[in-house]
């Protein structure tokens, strides 16, 4: 059968298709992650070992951000001016140690707390934000609808980075002005997956039931959409945490996050970067932390994703 | 065509409106008193409502937007605090550093994303497949300054096959050709590409899968065409969506170019943007958003042109 | 007694000839074709065991219903199907040979020039982003049909006139989606014609057709067979289509052809009780409403095959033997065929306790199969039509 091998067999490999990169948020522009899967296959889904590593990844860096304390081998903040720019594995400091003698490791340990707080807050806060957004939209009448989603594009219209820097700028350096930043970026995607759902299970035959009813507008909403909207949000928020972490480490690279001398990954590849010559391992350390945790993060929430089928637009 | 076009900029309009109202609403929120900090401390309360009157600020907000998108319109984003000029056109003689990194990254991204998401499409369940996939994940998740940073201590920093930053030699035999230009702009052109390299690679893939599953595929297979010239036409289908996603990265990449142009001192709108963020010149930043915004609805502007140009069926 | 049920088939197909009743003259000679799909793990026996000839000039109609495997027939004369189908059998092309041994760069010698494939949407038939000139072009230089580009042009232009488009040159530079659902069909006849194909077979070609268009598309489809004598296949569930345009016509059920004849034949007299089911489901004027039955129950899934004849479990007057053996194509007087037991059982045969086409009736465990309820509680052998206000087989009526 030769002739075989020119017809794309769309439905051979779909098993091993849907592990390796098919549908991570977009961190930008809108691209609806495609399931191929013929319709109508029926099979027990589970997360594939690529998400489960990386689950396994992203758990290990949520421990080392909460255990800090008890594993980091030195202070962060302790300096001995004298132990610059140490190479790997050189007296104790596994990751050898900054301009200023501080343990990188160390520094990278604790340095988890605040930068991964700074992804994960704003996502969680866009998460309650844009679903309360999209549950609004989505049972309001068509004229809130149109005013909440024409609303939420103007956001479209710039290139989000540019927009939390703006507002970061604006409302002065510090941790809590880069969440606010970050935490208005993330709300119109949300906000575009809540309302895309919420008008889903609107449609569905149970809502007709509860209107018939008379429940009221808050009892529809928590009762029966909130429930059934909750699990694709939620997996599409986890799905964003990467991209927050990212953007967040950016912030903190441009000082627009915490002020020195707290360890902050982003903060870090800047104040590091002087060194690319002089100690060119140890300056990419951070940057390349932040790298292992963007790819984690990613693909655990792709897993997710792709488990539940979730499609959503992210930026 | 005409028409469609003419459209499609009046849709422009509101998003402009929404665009400076955003900047407007940023510009507000700055904390502290504007006109305490123009004065300093030792300003008398005559010279303070004197200030405020000029400022405008004594108006009710919406009268003050107005006045303001008034002033905006004429090219007016007020005077750099550091370099005490016209914030615009400081911004701007940096933006066309920026706009030449990025239609290079756009280049490199479009071109790459599209190779990559060709093959992954085309030969699934093989190697090429699975490493392209692994690519273009990878590149969606790799920060720009991450890669940045590694490319100057791999390939420049250590090896001298790149410059580390910068836009043009000043010294040296092609100082300030357009060879010179090129050579300092792969590292920032790929590393400013990367991220929307993988979106579109994943974007290609999705929709030539779906476009070589279309019927008009098997009614092609059954005209005897090759397969080549099957793909082809899949191929030319997806460009419609394609584009539209491409257009939209480029867009983005106004964002992610500042980070690079940090990491390469590129003098770009971002390098602008960085060092006004530590001086805290904020109508600098303000300018520099201003300009990316506008230029991401100019993107968005001639993206919609093309997708009528490649999609007859949207050409009404 | 299951032996001698064994034997007796064996002989009824040795002696079995091939549907077209003679090899001679046809085209295109399909010999016991099977289609199977495979996908993870599944498989699904489509096609089983086909044999058809298709005669120049004339048009052979499959009828049946969706899933009976006739557009997979169809579809793999031409091969369009990917990995996952296996073939069996011989699909012998006049002056090719066995199709389903041809190499991938035969075959695409074989689809346009030797066979044209006509299928069931027009608008997911064309590429919609170029102009109907350029696709037909393009299939007139893959081809080789013209010698130059202008040729190209002037045959495309005079395609596009000869299946009936009142502006060819307007046609020829439109987009699909500029065109209405009869134009592009009539678009898709001129691609298909273009290479003057010894076969050529059409997918349901009127189905995504309103009834005043598919009226016009099967006239010009007559006019071009008789003009141009293709031999060929149309595929179809529409009874009223099979008897405006077939020649022949083999209905088709659960991957096989259970009876084959000529068309006046097989509708005006049809033999087979599912060929009778399919003739009594449709509305034929003059004939009340009342009087309209739906075939109770489902197609059979391929893989749920039953162990005897696949119709049996739907099948009025289905006995013992009708599900303990498959029955094969057996000759009936006027060069037709057909495949059920009814029609080769003698009284004498030993196939059940009693006269078998009493079984049904003669106790509970004879009747028909039990899924279809609604058959059980119309009697499985009461032959007459149901009446109106019959209590069941009513409700599924259309």
């Amino acid at each position: 059968m030769t002739a075989t091998q020119l017809v794309g067999d769309d439905t051979a490999d779909t098993p091993t298709d849907t592990a390796p990169g098919d549908a991570i948020p977009a961190p930008d522009g809108s691209t609806p992650a495609r399931d191929t899967r013929p319709s109508g296959t029926v099979k027990r889904r589970r997360l594939g070992w690529p998400a489960r590593i990386a689950g396994g990844v992203c758990a290990s860096f949520l421990l080392a951000a909460l255990l800090a304390p008890l594993i980091a081998p030195y202070e962060p903040l302790a300096d001995d001016r004298s132990n610059r720019l140490q190479p790997f594995f050189s007296g104790g400091h596994l990751l050898g140690t900054d301009g200023q003698g501080r343990d990188v490791l160390s520094r990278v340990i604790w340095g988890a707390r605040p930068s991964i707080l700074t992804g994960l807050i704003p996502v969680f806060v866009a998460g309650l934000i844009g679903t309360l957004l999209g549950l609004v939209a989505g049972l309001g009448s068509h004229r809130v609808n149109t005013i909440i989603m024409r609303t939420l594009d103007v956001f479209y219209a710039f290139p989000a980075v540019l927009l939390a820097i703006a507002i970061a700028a604006a409302l002065g350096s510090g941790t809590s002005n880069a969440i606010i930043a970050l935490s208005v970026i993330l709300v119109p995607p949300i906000a575009r997956l809540a309302e895309s759902e919420v008008a889903r299970i609107r449609s569905a035959a149970f809502m007709e039931a509860a209107r018939v009813s008379g429940a009221g507008w808050w009892s529809i909403a928590l009762r029966h959409v909130l429930p059934n909207a909750a699990p694709a949000i939620v997996v599409y928020c986890t799905a964003l945490v990467g991209l927050s972490i990212v953007y967040a480490a950016g912030l903190g690279f441009l000082g627009l996050g915490v002020a020195p001398p707290t360890a902050e990954w982003g903060l870090m590849v800047n104040e590091l970067r002087q060194f690319t010559f002089s100690a060119p391992g140890i300056s990419l350390v951070p940057a390349v932390v932040i790298l292992i945790a963007s790819v984690a993060f990613n693909v655990f929430g792709d897993g997710l994703r792709d488990l539940l089928d979730v499609k959503g637009d992210g930026r | 065509m005409i028409r469609f076009l003419l459209r499609r900029l009046g849709l422009a309009i509101p998003t402009l409106l929404g665009v400076s109202l955003v900047i407007f609403v940023t510009i507000r929120i700055v904390p502290g008193d504007p006109v305490a900090s123009l004065l300093g401390p030792t300003g008398s309360p005559e010279a303070r409502a004197e200030l405020t009157t000029k400022l405008g600020l004594d108006k009710p907000i919406p009268v003050q937007y107005v006045t303001w998108l008034g002033r905006v319109a004429q090219g007016d984003l007020g005077r750099s605090i550091a370099k005490q000029t016209d914030a615009l056109a400081y911004v701007w003689e940096a933006f066309r550093n920026t706009i030449t990194l990025s239609l290079f990254a756009a280049v490199v991204a479009i071109v790459g994303g599209i190779a990559l998401g060709v093959i992954a499409a085309t030969r699934r369940g093989k190697v090429a497949s699975a490493i392209s996939s692994g690519l273009s994940l990878f590149a969606v998740s790799a920060p720009q300054y991450s890669v940045g940073l590694i490319f100057i201590v791999y390939l420049a920093a250590g090896r001298g096959w790149f410059p580390t930053g910068g836009m043009r030699n000043t010294t040296g035999a092609d100082a300030g050709t357009t060879l010179d230009l090129i050579r300092h702009l792969w590292l920032p052109g790929i590393s400013a590409a990367l991220v929307p390299l993988g979106i579109i690679a994943r974007m290609v893939r999705s929709s030539m899968l779906d476009a070589l599953a279309a019927d008009f595929v098997e009614a092609l297979r059954a005209r005897g065409l090759p397969e080549w010239k099957i793909r082809w036409h899949a191929f030319h289908n997806t460009l419609p969506s394609v584009l539209t996603i491409a257009g939209l990265q480029v867009g983005y990449l106004l964002g992610g170019v500042i980070f690079v142009e940090v990491v390469f001192s590129w003098p770009g709108l971002g390098l602008v943007v960085f060092q006004s963020i530590s001086q805290r010149d904020l109508p600098v930043i303000q300018a520099g958003v201003l300009v990316s915004a506008l230029a991401f609805v100019v993107i968005n502007l001639i993206v919609d042109t093309l997708h009528g140009l490649l999609d007859p069926r949207i050409r009404r | 007694m299951t032996t001698l049920a064994t034997t007796s088939d064996a002989d009824i197909m040795t002696d079995a000839t091939p549907p077209a009743g003679g090899t001679s003259g046809a085209t295109l000679r399909l010999r016991d074709l099977h289609t199977t799909f495979s996908s993870r793990g599944l498989t699904v026996h489509a096609v089983r065991g086909v044999d058809l000839d298709l005669h120049p000039g004339e048009i052979t109609v499959l009828l049946g219903e969706s899933g009976s495997g006739k557009s997979v027939t169809a579809k793999s004369i031409m091969r369009l199907y990917g990995a996952n189908a296996t073939f069996a059998g011989t699909v012998e092309l006049d002056g090719r040979g066995d199709l389903l041994a041809a190499g991938p760069k035969e075959m695409l010698s074989v689809r346009g020039p030797e066979i044209a494939l006509i299928p069931q949407d027009p608008s997911a038939a064309l590429d919609p982003l170029r102009r109907i000139g350029a696709q037909i072009v393009e299939v007139l230089r893959q081809h080789k049909a013209v010698p130059s580009r202008a040729a190209a042009k002037a045959r495309a232009l005079e395609l596009l006139g000869q299946v009936g488009i009142p502006d060819p040159a307007r046609v020829y530079r439109s987009f699909p989606h500029e065109l209405s659902g009869g134009m592009r069909q009539r678009a898709v006849i001129a691609i298909a014609v273009s290479c003057d194909p010894k076969v050529l077979i059409a997918d349901e070609p009127t189905t995504a057709l309103d009834v005043t268009v598919q009226a016009q598309i099967l006239a010009l489809f007559r006019s071009l067979i008789d003009r141009m004598g293709s031999a060929v296949l149309l595929v179809t569930h529409d009874v009223g289509v099979a008897e405006e345009v077939g020649d022949r016509i083999g209905v088709m059920y659960a991957g096989r052809i259970v009876e084959y004849g000529p068309a006046a034949d097989v509708l005006g007299d049809p033999r087979h009780p599912y060929t009778r089911a399919l003739l009594d489901s449709i509305p034929t004027p003059g004939v009340e409403r009342g009087q309209l039955r739906s075939i109770t129950g489902q197609p059979p899934v391929s893989g749920e095959l039953p162990p005897g004849c696949a119709f049996a479990p739907r099948c009025p007057e289905a006995h013992d033997r009708c599900r303990a053996t498959d029955p094969v194509l057996v000759d009936l007087p006027g060069r037709r065929l057909a495949a059920c037991h009814l029609l080769t059982d003698d009284p004498d045969a030993p196939a059940g306790p009693g006269d078998p086409t009493d079984a049904g009736a003669a106790g509970p465990t004879g009747g028909p199969g039990g899924p279809d309820g609604p058959v059980d509680a119309a009697g499985p052998t009461d032959e007459t039509p149901v009446e109106a206000p019959a209590p069941a087989g009513e409700e599924s009526a259309a």
